[in-house]
């Protein structure tokens, strides 16, 4: 006898999804499963991941040669190699790189939707978000750079900004244990502004601002916000952050399914309309990955399933492939 | 709690456990909270529906095989509500089924159909279970009775005639039904031979001995229910006598008895009988009512006027309002007066006279037999045309031949359809010099005594029964007429002639000569009482009726009995058409068929007919008898309804259609399996 078309393939799904139906998007304590304590795991997060000194991007004046390169117009003529114009007849400029402090900006999703988690999830997406954040906040803390961090959506966040040292790190853990996923945004175009305003105008040349959200129900334009922040030399990382039912539409025959955000109920067969599903989903991370792209940026694709070492690895990875 | 009803129980649990498996599979998915849901797409209505349509296939071919299984189980349980027969240790039968095609057989039953659509019906269930060797005949019993299929073994044939059989607004005739189908099956090797009657017995005469087979042929009467028990009344008949409408209103119930007539609304009720209260004549050109005259309210048969207002056209119906069981009788065309026959009669009264006194024999036995005739004396021939035309047929006796000029006109009106009936005796034999009947008699007339024979001796001279069947069983009583002289014909008479009957030594009793459209009947007996009791006789008032009967044939009367034939002597091209009733829908044509040499139509729905002979259109009228609208049911022996002969609901052996149904099922079931996806296997119930 097949499986009735209303059982999903994790029976906890249902059960941990119906956590949500207290109220209308929220607020929803985050569901940390067994990635609490935070603190511990973020720790241990860090330490399985290489934090080795990250050189940066800007290149000019400094003590260390950085190489060579065409000269064009424009070009500080303090920095004309003269050597190579008098032994190739060549017309070339020296590069120096230069250490500055490169903070990094933390913007994390806390809409309802974020709450959601599945039975084959060890947490909520949220959670998991929570857990990269803190993760990566004590690897940059610990090379001296500043963190900060903001929201979009949520109930009882605050932000906190770019700040170093080991208080810091106390700072954005408390911030990220102490919130709750809440909200629905998808029809408030003002609210990524709200979040990323206060970004922008604190984020120097050079920060790196990492978005961590599931990207399914930011409102329209968030995407355009977001990519605006890549002037001055800033480096955008996305990362989509989904539930493993999400990202495979683990469920089996038919299915009613009452989206978090929004009024949508939908009745399918599963089965049926999976690969449909998946091409939509993924239709809707292309623009994200395109424009981050063509900005230098990067977006990386994650599930809470997956091991937070690696997505912060993915991270790092990113921020120094765009740097390079 | 007995067997069957734990066997009930048990059925009744395995038809509602695969409805409880079903709904339960059918329950609406629960709800699922799922923050990408808009990103997927509804594609339920459609799984869902071929889904649906999968499991109620499958769940009623199921459950029509458990239904299936449980009639197979309870096979001597089952009885069919279908006439079938009993047959005597599985021998064949020889069957007659009298099928009742009469006006009361559009009665309805309760249940809508009417009662000849439940005849037909049970003689078709009749013909589905016969079998191999059973002999089948079909006769209707619709006036006069006619057979639709002679005996044969060949069941297609019953099929198509049974098709082919609809209803008429005859009167009906069971005893001569039942002869005619008695003789059908007589003589058949089926040692079972059984006449069917399927009829709602009223034939008018419920007094008559009852209906009863006999030892060779057996009567059964299968259907009961088709015995008539409504009420009726009919318009059988409706003259126009200058501003005036006299019509004929006849209602079920009673004997019916001689006429009464009213004028205007001042009805006299002829008996008692109980009819729906306020009734009325209407009568009606296309629509529009013209006149009314309001009915008695018990009468049982009764004559009304109509006053007709100034300038009322020619074509009128008088209709019966309000409603009862036969709607078609309720509505009769207006014809002209003398719609009644009308026959001159040239007689010597004083040589036909009676011991008893009154008027000549031929004159009361017109007006006993009511043939529907207007009896004229005369005291001579007409000589002129104008006079003759008045009359549709003319009976002289013993005339001493007749002028030139008699006959000229004579010869005339008889060719353009009169029929003359002359009979010769010795006045006949002694024509003055110059008279004769030429050309209606061709030759030389003689009139030859005859020597006084003791009664009933070998030697007497009398009519051949034999020869004369068209005195019908009254012939016999001729065989020793023993009269005192006959009248010879040179054979010139007798060339071109029907000879209707003969002297025991072959001479011509009666000729029936045609003559143009119309017909010259000769007698070689006078009816005077002094040469012989001819007239006497039952079989003078069998030779009134055919003679009749030939005069309204030949176009005599425009009105005649539904049932009866006009027959068309001298016409080539003959049409003719039922027209619709109050003038909505198509005419209806009747088909004109040869027998005997001359055209003839039948008339078997009462109304107004067009006839278009060789080009000149003519109407006439077919009426309901009065006796058709009584519908007390005819008695019929006990025998006849006897449950050894078969019935309505014998037990029958369904076992082999419920297993080849079942075997059906299974076979849609697997086909449906086979239909099936396989990446969506159907959930077993």
């Amino acid at each position: 006898m097949p499986p009735s078309p209303a059982t999903p393939k994790s029976p906890g799904a249902a059960t941990r999804a119906g956590d949500l139906r207290g109220g209308k998007a929220g607020p929803f304590p985050i569901d940390w499963g067994s990635l609490a304590p935070l603190r511990l795991k973020a720790r241990a997060v860090a330490d399985g991941v290489y934090a080795g000194m990250h050189r940066s991007v800007r290149k000019g004046a400094g003590v260390e040669f950085g190489g060579q390169r065409p000269y064009v117009p424009g070009d500080d003529l303090r920095f004309f190699d003269r050597r190579s114009l008098l032994r190739h007849d060549r017309l070339m400029v020296r590069e120096f790189e230069t250490e500055t402090d490169r903070a990094l900006w933390l913007c994390v999703d806390a809409t309802a939707s974020m709450a959601y988690r599945s039975a084959d999830a060890p947490g909520s997406k949220l959670a998991y978000a929570a857990l990269v954040s803190a993760a990566l906040a004590r690897v940059t803390l610990s090379t001296g750079d500043p963190i900060g961090l903001g929201w979009v959506g949520g109930h009882g966040t605050h932000g906190i900004p770019a700040m170093a040292g080991r208080e810091a790190f106390e700072r954005v853990v408390g911030a990220l244990e102490g919130a709750a996923a809440a909200g629905d945004v998808s029809a408030d175009a003002a609210a990524i502004e709200r979040t990323l305003g206060p970004i922008a105008r604190r984020a120097r040349r050079g920060s790196v601002i990492v978005l961590l959200s599931d990207l399914l129900d930011l409102p329209e334009g968030a995407l355009s916000a977001f990519t605006a922040l890549a002037t001055s030399g800033r480096t955008l990382i996305a990362v989509q952050v989904l539930d493993p039912v999400e990202a495979e539409l683990g469920f089996t025959g038919n299915v009613r399914l009452r989206a978090v955000e929004g009024d949508t109920v939908v009745e399918a067969d599963a089965d049926a309309v999976r690969a449909v599903y998946k091409e939509r989903l993924l239709a809707l991370s292309t623009p994200w990955e395109k424009e981050l792209e063509a900005r230098g940026g990067r977006l990386i694709r994650a599930t809470s399933a997956d091991a937070p070492v690696g997505v912060v690895r993915a991270i790092l990875k990113a921020v120094h492939e765009a740097r390079r | 709690m007995s067997f069957l009803t734990l066997g009930g129980l048990l059925i009744a649990l395995l038809v509602v456990a695969p409805i409880a498996a079903h709904l339960l599979r059918r329950k609406q998915a629960e709800e699922q909270l799922f923050p990408p849901a808009r990103l997927v797409p509804p594609t339920q209505p459609s799984a869902r529906k071929r889904s649906m349509l999968e499991d109620r296939a499958l769940f009623s071919v199921r459950a029509l095989a458990v239904l299936g299984l449980a009639i197979l189980g309870a096979t001597p349980f089952v009885r069919c509500s279908r006439l079938a027969l009993a047959r005597n240790h599985g021998a064949s039968v020889a069957l007659a089924i009298v099928l009742d095609d009469s006006l009361s057989m559009r009665a309805k039953l309760p249940g809508g159909k009417s009662r000849f659509e439940r005849a037909l019906a049970g003689a078709r269930e009749l013909a589905q279970g016969l079998a191999t060797g059973d002999a089948v005949a079909i006769v209707l019993a619709g006036a006069p009775p006619r057979v639709a299929l002679g005996s044969t073994t060949n069941l297609a044939a019953v099929t198509a005639a049974l098709d082919a059989a609809e209803p008429s607004d005859r009167a009906t005739d069971l005893e001569g039904a039942v002869q005619l189908a008695r003789g059908l099956v007589h003589g058949l090797v089926q040692t079972d031979k059984r006449v069917v009657l399927l009829s709602d017995l009223a034939d008018g005469a419920p007094d008559a001995p009852p209906i009863q087979g006999d030892a060779d042929v057996a009567l059964w009467v299968p259907l009961p229910e088709l015995e008539a028990h409504d009420q009726d009344c009919a318009v059988t008949r409706a003259e126009r006598s200058g501003s005036k409408v006299w019509a004929r209103v006849v209602c079920s119930g009673r004997e019916p008895a001689a006429p009464a007539t009213s004028a205007s609304a001042s009805a006299t009720p002829a008996a008692k009988a109980p009819v729906e209260a306020a009734r009325s004549i209407e009568i009606r050109a296309g629509n529009k009512v013209i006149g009314a005259t309001q009915l008695g309210r018990s009468a049982r048969v009764e004559e009304v006027a109509v006053a007709l207002p100034d300038g009322a056209p020619a074509l009128l119906r008088a209709v019966l309002t309000g409603s009862d069981a036969i709607a078609e009788d309720d509505e009769a065309p207006v014809i002209s007066a003398g719609g009644a026959l009308p026959i001159a009669v040239v007689v010597d009264a004083t040589a036909t006279r009676v011991a008893t006194g009154g008027a000549p024999p031929i004159e009361q036995a017109l007006t006993a037999l009511q043939l529907d005739a207007q009896v004229h004396p005369l005291p001579s021939v007409p000589e002129h045309e104008a006079e003759l035309n008045a009359y549709s047929a003319l009976i002289v006796d013993d005339a001493p031949g007749f002028t030139p000029e008699v006959r000229r006109e004579l010869a005339a009106w008889v060719e353009r359809g009169g029929v003359v009936l002359l009979t010769l005796g010795p006045r006949a034999a002694a024509a003055p010099l110059g008279a004769g009947f030429e050309p209606l008699i061709a030759g030389v007339v003689r009139w030859t005594p005859i020597a006084a024979a003791p009664t009933g001796a070998a030697g007497s001279l009398g009519v051949d029964p034999a020869s004369a069947p068209t005195l019908g069983s009254s012939a016999p009583g001729l065989a020793n007429l023993d009269p005192r002289g006959r009248t010879a014909l040179d054979p010139v008479a007798i060339e071109g002639a029907d000879v209707l009957a003969k002297w025991k030594d072959g001479a011509p009793f009666l000729l029936r000569r045609s003559l143009g459209r119309g017909a010259v009947l000769s007698l070689t007996l006078p009816l005077s009482t002094d040469e012989s009791d001819l007239a006497l006789r039952p079989a003078f008032l069998s030779l009134l009726e055919s003679f009749v009967s030939t005069a309204r044939a030949r176009g005599g009367a425009r009105r005649i009995d539904v049932g009866q034939a006009w027959t068309f002597d001298g016409y080539k091209d003959v049409k003719v058409r039922r027209m619709p009733s109050g003038g909505v829908g198509a005419p209806r044509i009747i088909p004109v068929i040869e027998q005997d040499r001359r055209l003839r139509a039948d008339a078997p729905l009462s109304g107004l007919y067009e006839l278009t002979l060789d080009g000149e259109a003519t109407t006439r009228v077919a009426a309901v008898p009065d006796r058709e609208i009584d519908f007390r049911p005819r008695q019929v022996r006990d025998a006849a309804h006897a449950a050894a002969m078969g019935g309505v609901a014998p037990a029958l052996d369904a076992s082999p259609y419920v297993a080849i149904a079942l075997l059906a099922l299974l076979a849609a079931e697997l086909a449906l399996r086979a239909r099936a996806p396989r990446e969506a296997p159907i959930e077993t119930t």
